[in-house]
């Protein structure tokens, strides 16, 4: 599989990185995170904010796609999300932007672990398959509506 | 913290983050922080604390089950802990995996435990310090536990299935829609592997975060009364089962009854529903 060039940067770093490094780095992204917000004035074709229970807090993805189906994503995430959701959500922002809508519909998840590293992947680092799953969803929802509306 | 501490029933075994501002160096004490969050404690924890992690460091890494009392030795002795030690837990989500690591020291013996009343959410708003820091700590001695005491604290899958068959006290601690057996896992998360939704045929539903404020904090000991005592109509002397999923959110039930309810025969069934909603013919209720 063939990853999206700023997306295979981004894994080709990390996979070279040893478990140390690698929670080093994902540390550094989470810290990142804030900054893949929306920015004032800017606009998306579709916002989907959601709080799911227990486990995380409010996370808001803003999808904008171009003429050309090149996605940008921008994402708000409560305070309690945990730090490798925020890590995914600023390597995704970063890693995905440019990519076409169906790039990242296709996109298999099989990158994670080569970022989070063996040690991370846990059950409860599921969590980091999260942020990918609510991009995918808004692409898709996007898609739908194009579909809809061509119809 | 409750500003009624003494009416829980041991009320020595919370700390608050006053007291521990002013007993950082305290000798004789060693401070943990388990979280959820994997990477929480490598963003920034409060000086002096080790890091103990509910997965890597308390579960065997093969058979689903907790490390052995080598095991335990060896964990203790990298961070320093002595048996005559006072561990005081901390983390994230209300002190819920604070407790579970805990109940998990406990269950090796350890009885000078403590928690940090509000925990790693409470310390942060305060503004209190924190550090990347990783203490710079002597390797101790820990003496290999005689054994780990799976009898008392610790419910299986036939003790938990007795225990409800004779009636006994049982209380889910999951959120009312996994109770309901409306859904299996929490949403928008993967599927965590169980084939049945519902609960313990008889079991009381008691999501574990009523027990805590909104700044992580216990309920005062009168709040904690009615939720459990008048809740699950609890008689001093109960024998009472709780669970959850994993028994990680049923370990800070387990806390409440024993510690600040005062209850002494509390078992946590760990295995929980990932356990009993995959168990062929395990009795299952929905409502």
């Amino acid at each position: 599989m063939t990853y999206p060039p700023k997306l295979a940067a981004i894994i080709d770093l990390f996979e070279a990185l040893s478990e140390e490094e690698k929670r080093e780095n994902l540390i550094a992204y989470a810290e990142q995170s804030k900054k893949q917000e929306p920015k004032p004035g800017e606009t998306f074709e579709l916002e989907d904010v959601r709080k799911d229970e227990e486990c995380t807090d409010t996370v808001g993805i803003f999808l904008q796609v171009d003429a050309e189906r090149r996605v940008h994503f921008s994402v708000t995430l409560g305070p309690q999300v945990q730090t490798l959701t925020k890590a995914m959500t600023s390597i995704l922002c970063r890693g995905l932007g440019g990519s076409t809508v169906e790039e990242v519909l296709e996109l298999p998840a099989d990158f994670v672990p080569k970022i989070v590293g063996g040690q991370l992947v846990r059950i409860r680092s599921q969590t980091v398959y999260y942020i990918l799953t609510r991009m995918k969803s808004a692409c898709t929802v996007w898609r739908n509506r194009e579909r809809a509306g061509q119809s | 913290m409750s500003e009624t501490i003494s009416e829980y029933a041991h009320p020595e075994v919370l700390v608050s983050t006053d007291w521990l501002a002013g007993h950082l160096d305290e000798r004789g004490t060693r401070l943990v922080e388990s979280n959820e969050d994997v990477l929480l404690y490598d963003t920034g924890h409060i000086p002096g604390a080790v890091h103990i992690d509910w997965r890597a460091d308390l579960q065997d890494s093969l058979v689903r089950d907790y490390i052995s009392p080598e095991g335990f030795a060896e964990l203790c002795s990298r961070h320093g802990i002595t048996p005559d030690m006072t561990v005081i837990f901390y983390g994230d989500k209300s002190n819920w995996w604070a407790t579970y690591a805990l109940w998990a020291f406990r269950l090796f013996g350890h009885e000078k435990v403590k928690i940090l009343d509000g925990g790693r959410d409470k310390w942060i708003k305060e503004g209190r310090p924190h550090t990347k820091e990783k203490p710079k700590l002597e390797r101790s001695n820990y003496p290999v536990p005689a054994k780990r005491h799976d009898d008392s604290i610790r419910a299986f899958y036939d003790d938990a299935l007795a225990h409800m068959q004779a009636r006994g006290t049982m209380i889910d601690v999951r959120s009312p829609g996994e109770f309901k057996g409306d859904v299996t896992h929490m949403p928008e998360y993967p599927q965590e592997g169980v084939l049945r939704g519902g609960h313990i045929p008889g079991a009381k539903s008691i999501p574990w975060k009523t027990a805590v404020n909104d700044d992580a904090t216990f309920k005062s000991a009168a709040e904690l009364q009615k939720i459990y005592v008048e809740g699950c109509a609890l008689k001093p002397g109960d024998d009472i089962v709780a669970y959850c999923r994993i028994g990680e959110r049923s370990s800070h039930t387990w806390f409440v009854l024993t510690y600040l309810l005062g209850y002494e025969k509390v078992r946590n069934y760990d295995g929980s529903w990932t356990e009993w909603g995959n168990r062929v013919r395990a009795p299952i209720e929905r409502s």
